[in-house]
């Protein structure tokens, strides 16, 4: 489904990834993970397309897309939530949501503007489509709340809740549990792998490893900008580099 | 059908505010202050589309009273220079307009912050020089002289209450199409630009053809008003369409609020009461002068961005929306208790 070949990213003089090469097939979820300032989310902005990689290729399902612009990955079905938080903060959660149903929907600013037939029942449908992905996050009594008075937790479901708007294939989530309480991600856990099993693949960046061992099909390792393995979750922890990348190298001094 | 939630038209205010405006002209008879209420329909329509510029695709226009002039001078050389119809003259009004934005706001859209600002400032200086010295087709600085009435069913629009009403259909037109385009999938594309074009994009939402396409509408906004003015006026010159212009129609929208498209409306409502109060203190008192004026916007200007940097229409709305649930909820707690 995605394969990233051979990509390299640097800003400047400085590399955020090197030749970085993976791939996944559909129907999993994958994980992307690696200590501060591995690269993780250089690869993220790259794969939906904020920008391109300084080289490589970066093709998802048979097609390259890595020199479309940031708007063409929605339909093509690549969907993503974003670490910092970008919700619309002046529109309501439904509002939000039905942003994320513009793909789906068709009403340019002519038949806007003279309000044609057939506009309404449009409205009316992106409405009822937004309202059942809000009931699938769970966020139905705060509906018609402005997104800018809502807390992190209910922000991160608001994000996902948009994200599946679109219907996408690949759904991209960038530490989508950061900051939430223990109940909350084991909630977002569960919504994950539901997704998965809806049949949109799940690729995340994650830092609560508790959560990425448990849902994960499968891992790849990023540290200093290049990969250092690819795995099971079982394969994954008992990997040495892996150990000595999270842990540093004194610890592998100490243990021999 | 109520869509909970969502933003959409309050078609009860329109139909007051339709209410208000047909009934004007037989409450205030005097004829300077109808003929204000005109200019103020024409003024409506071009902060409309400023408005909905500024507020929703987040880009700022100095320049709109150029489209505004092209609007007017348009219909000026069609009817006046090469006889045709005032319909035929709306016409050019509008693609000349339309065409120039287009140009502009193509080569635009890819760039972000303040580029069309500039660009529009630039465009409208030039507007201005080649309406002053394009003599052989613009007349010069003294402008067109004898442009026709309009005409519609046999019937000539003439000054006074037709030209009102004539006019305002035309404004109330404009605020309708607005507020269809502000309450639909574009309205909201457009919105969530201005939160997060990031996330915005993410979602597939194509941010520079909605920028282009709003500034396309607000240049043809601005060429209908041009075109009602040339014709209401009988004689245009370059005079009107100044730099100082494009400032006040900023003003009319920065002091209403931008966010809204009732806010375009109120301030152009508010900004021409002004005017026309220190015109009349001006026949009073000596020291009144029409330089008092631009003191007076400046000002506004001033003490809006400081105090309330949404507008009025905005700060007003969402304080009485606070008072209603308050009220609403204070009663609640009385039945419960």
């Amino acid at each position: 489904m995605l394969e990233v070949k051979n990509v390299t990213k640097t800003f400047g003089g400085v590399v955020a990834n090197k030749d970085v090469s993976f791939s996944f097939e559909e129907g999993q979820i994958v994980g992307l993970i690696g200590p501060n300032g591995a690269g993780k989310s250089t690869m993220f902005n790259m794969i939906s397309a904020i920008f391109p990689p300084s080289e490589g290729e970066i093709i998802f399902r048979k097609q390259r897309i890595d020199k479309m612009p940031t708007n063409a990955m929605a339909p093509l079905g690549i969907s993503r939530t974003f670490q910092n938080l970008q919700v619309f903060k002046n529109m309501t959660v439904v509002e939000n949501v039905m942003v994320g149903r513009h793909i789906r929907t068709k009403t340019g600013t002519l038949r806007a503007a003279l309000k044609l037939p057939g506009t309404k029942k449009e409205e009316v449908s992106a409405y009822d489509k937004a309202m059942e992905y809000i009931q699938f996050v769970g966020l139905q009594d705060l509906y018609d709340h402005l997104a800018g008075n809502l807390a992190l937790g209910k922000l991160r479901l608001l994000e996902l809740a948009r994200a599946l708007a679109t219907e996408p294939k690949l759904l991209l989530l960038d530490e989508i549990a950061a900051g939430l309480n223990h109940k909350e991600t084991k909630e977002m856990s569960n919504l994950i792998e539901k997704i998965r099993n809806n049949g949109t693949t799940v690729f995340v960046v994650e830092h609560d490893m508790d959560l990425v061992m448990s849902i994960c099909d499968k891992i790849i390792v990023l540290d200093q900008g290049e990969k250092i393995a690819e795995g099971t979750p079982r394969e994954i922890q008992s990997n040495q580099r892996v150990i000595t990348a999270y842990l540093g190298a004194e610890v592998e001094k100490n243990a021999q | 059908m109520k869509l909970k939630g969502v933003q959409q038209t309050n078609w009860i205010g329109v139909g007051i505010f339709v209410l208000i405006v047909l009934i004007f002209p037989f409450v205030v008879t005097q004829s300077f202050l109808l003929n204000h209420a005109t200019f103020t329909g024409i003024y409506v329509i071009v902060s409309l589309g400023l408005g909905l510029l500024m507020g929703y695709a987040g880009q700022i226009s100095l320049g709109q009273a150029a489209f505004y002039g092209v609007g007017a001078y348009a219909t000026a050389i069609m009817t006046t220079t090469y006889g045709l119809s005032p319909w035929i003259g709306l016409i050019f009004s509008i693609a000349i307009a339309a065409l120039l934005a287009y140009i502009m706001g193509y080569t635009m859209a890819r760039l972000s912050g303040y580029y069309l600002a500039m660009a529009t400032l630039a465009f409208g200086i030039i507007v201005h020089s080649v309406l002053v010295e394009w003599r052989s087709v613009t007349l010069g600085a003294s402008g067109f002289y004898g442009i026709p009435s309009i005409n519609i069913f046999g019937y000539t629009i003439t000054q006074g209450i037709p030209y009102y009403y004539f006019v305002w259909a035309f404004a109330i037109i404009g605020i309708i199409i607005c507020l269809n385009i502000v309450h639909s999938r574009v309205g909201r594309a457009l919105r969530s630009i201005h939160d997060s074009e990031i996330a915005s994009s993410a979602m597939g939402v194509e941010t520079g053809k909605y920028k282009t396409q709003i500034f396309v509408l607000s240049a043809i906004f601005a060429g209908v008003a041009g075109w009602l003015f040339a014709h209401m006026s009988y004689s245009i010159s370059p005079s009107s369409f100044t730099l100082d212009a494009s400032i006040i129609f900023l003003a009319m929208v920065v002091l209403g609020g931008s966010s809204s498209v009732w806010g375009a409306v109120l301030g152009t409502v508010l900004i021409t009461m002004i005017q026309v109060t220190v015109h009349t203190l001006g026949e009073q008192f000596t020291f009144i002068t029409s330089e008092f004026e631009h003191v007076v916007y400046g000002l506004i200007l001033v003490l809006v961005i400081i105090f309330m940097p949404r507008g009025l229409f905005p700060t007003i709305s969402s304080w009485l929306n606070n008072k209603m649930s308050q009220r609403s909820s204070e009663t609640q707690e009385k039945k419960a208790s």
